[in-house]
This record gives C-alpha cells, structure tokens and sequence, in this order.
C-alpha cells in the first residue's frame, strides 16, 4: 500500500511531461495543418487569378471580333483600334486582383494594315482577318504580372466548282468550305451571285439553288444558270456565325 | 511538506489536462476556419469558369445584349452545381445596372458568399463592355 502510494507520486512528474509532449505534438501538427492550408489558399488564389487572366484574354479576342464583324459588314478599319482602346480604358476600372493595364499593337506587314487583311479578290478563296499582340499588365498587392499574348481572328472561305451544260442552262456544282482560325467553321448565311454579262445576279429559288450542308464547314451547292459567257464567274458572300463577312469568287468552267 | 507537494502537483496536472482540451478547442476552430474560406474560393472559380463558358461561344453576350435574362438565369443555372445559389447583376460600361429584374435562383441562406467580377466584352458589330457580378452560396 505504502509502495503503490510512493510509486503514483513519484509518476505525477512523469505525467507533465507526457503532457508537455502532448501539447508539443498538438501544437506542431496544428502549425503544419495551417500552413498547408495557407498554402492550398494561395494555389486557389493563383488558380483564380489564371482564371481572370483567361477570362480578359476571351474578352480581348471577343472585341477583336466585334470589330472584324464592323470592319468587314462595311465599317471603318479604324474601329480595330477604337475598340481596344475603350477595352483597355475600361479594363483601368477593374479592382479584381490588382490593376490592369492592357496594351496593344496592331500588325502591319505585307498583308496586314493597322491589324486588318481584308482578301475578297483573290481567286477560289477569301479572306478577313484581323491581328494584334497584347500586354497585359497586373499590378497586385502581392505581386506584378505581365502578360503577352497575340489574338488572330479569321474567317476564311474557299469555294470552287465546274459546270455542265443541260440544254441553254449551265447547271454548276460548287463546293465551298468556311473556316475560323483555320479549323472549320459553320457559316450563317451564303448568298451566291453570278456575273450575268457584266452585272452580278444573285442566284435564288428560281435558279434552282440547293445548298447541302454537311455540318463540318463544308457545303455542296449547286444551281442553273443562264449567261452568253464559256465560263461562269461565281461570288460567295459568307457570313459566319460571328457576323463576319468574307467573300470568294472563282470561275466554273465546263467538266 | 510532502503532501504540499503532492497537492501542487495534481493542481499542475489539472491544469495541463485543461491546457490540452483546451488545445483540443483551439485546433478544431482553426481547422474548420480555413475549410469554409478554401470553399469560398472554391466557389468563386466555379462561377468564372462558369461565365466564361457562356462567353466563349458569345452566349453571355447575346443574353445580356437581348436583355435575355431569364434565358441568361436558366444558362447559368445549367452550368454551376446543384445546390448552389447565385445572384447575377449586369453593369454596362458606366456601372448602370442594365438588368431591371433580379437574376437569381433564390435566397441565400448561407452566411459565407463567394463574389466573381467577370469583363464581357460585346461580339456584336457593335462593340459594348459589360462588367458582371455574380454572388453564390452554398444552399444549406
């Protein structure tokens, strides 16, 4: 009785220190957790950040096209830049993440004149583009972000047939193909015209118009048509499904 | 002096003991502290990716030009999870509110709210700017 008196007082120091240890542990795991935590915090603020990023890069891309659709419907080429620049002011007013200051520069070259290449005349094939390199400046509370990409859009169209005679009508099989940045595209509208010695008809119902449409950008056209002229000149005027105009012309001749 | 002694002891040991449940306590709060604000960013990345879905294909921007908004609702409805509510409001270029009826799939009933400012810039031939702002929650 005397020795197990002895032997739970003598264990009380033992049990501090277990304690202690406890605690030590407790308090260890804790700090790990919490900066694990943390550091799952600011992946998620990062993934969000990317994700902004991304999202006014769509709108960059957006505004290039709003204004490749005005520019090619018949718009001033000037609307390019006017566009992204009221892009670029109102991107000043945003508070997400930091400060954003978004700069552009419109592409000059052989075919490009302040980020517009407008090619309708081009046999068998046209095109509307429009092309600008960004640099997108973020100046956060943590850290400065620059950001350089390029946006090209484009729609392009090809188009190309042969003609069969059948009796005074010439009944012409074309097969035209639309694209968006070189990956095929729908279009919303095809409009066909034929030169009718020297005036440009549009070919409708009464010329027996068919257009089968294969889903995949390409479509199978076929119509008859009557014109003095060997070969038939043929004008595509394509509207894809961003409203932007292009057209190609080609010349049937006979199968 | 020895069962002075003894006595300070169990008092030592009764407040260690309470030192570790208390420790206990402490840690359970910040564990579950940090959770809740990780679900809130969380969220708020459901609902930018969201409305950059709609965006891709010009979807938000024909709703909002065509001042759509129930068909505007029901898209995002259609693309964020189940069980999560949001609040839509759509500023155009001078922070006017252009949506006159509220764009929401109810109340919220959580107090943690995840907030998304989303830039839609116009496809149209006429070039606009709006800023969206959406507000979720998590439906308890």
């Amino acid at each position: 009785m005397k020795t197990q008196k002895k032997l739970r007082a003598n264990t009380s120091g033992q049990l501090i220190i277990v304690a202690a240890l406890v605690i030590a542990i407790l308090i260890s795991s804790t700090t790990i957790y919490v900066y694990e935590l943390t550091m799952q915090n600011n992946s998620d603020t990062s993934s969000s950040f990317t994700n902004f990023v991304l999202a006014l890069k769509q709108s960059t891309k957006n505004a290039m096209i709003s204004s490749l659709a005005n520019i090619s419907n018949g718009g001033e080429e000037a609307v390019l830049e006017a566009n992204l620049n009221e892009l670029s002011q109102f991107l000043r007013r945003l508070n997400s993440f930091g400060i954003y200051q978004l700069t552009f520069t419109l592409l000059n070259d052989v075919n490009y004149d302040s980020g517009v290449w407008l090619s309708w005349n081009l046999s068998d094939e046209g095109v509307s583009s429009a092309y600008a390199n960004f640099t997108l400046q973020v100046y956060g509370a943590s850290e400065n972000v620059t950001l350089n990409y390029a946006v090209n859009v484009t729609t392009a169209a090809t188009i190309n047939g042969v003609y069969t005679l059948a009796g005074d009508e010439k009944q012409v099989n074309l097969t035209c193909n639309v694209y968006n940045e070189g990956q095929p595209a729908l279009a919303r509208n095809i409009a066909l015209f034929y030169n009718n010695s020297g005036s440009w008809t549009q070919i409708d119902a009464s010329n027996n118009l068919s257009i089968m449409d294969y889903g995949n950008g390409t479509y199978s056209i076929s119509f008859a048509v009557t014109t003095a002229l060997d070969n038939v000149q043929i004008s595509a005027h394509v509207t894809d499904f961003r409203s932007i105009f292009v057209q190609a012309n080609t010349t049937c001749s006979e199968a | 002096m020895k069962g002075e002694n003894r006595g300070q002891i169990r008092i030592i040991e009764a407040f260690l003991a309470a030192m570790v449940i208390f420790a206990g306590f402490a840690v359970s709060s910040n564990l579950t502290m940090p959770q809740s604000v990780k679900k809130s960013g969380d969220l708020s990345n459901v609902g930018l990716q969201a409305l950059m879905v709609l965006d891709s294909d010009g979807s938000l921007d024909a709703y909002i030009s065509d001042a759509n908004w129930s068909g505007l609702r029901d898209a995002l409805s259609a693309f964020l999870p189940i069980g999560v509510c949001f609040n839509l409001t759509v500023y155009d270029a001078q922070m006017q509110q252009l949506n006159d009826v509220a764009i929401s799939n109810g109340g919220f009933s959580s107090q943690r709210i995840a907030f998304t400012e989303y830039v839609c810039a116009s496809r149209n031939p006429v070039f606009r700017c709006y800023v969206v702002h959406l507000r979720m929650a998590v439906a308890t």
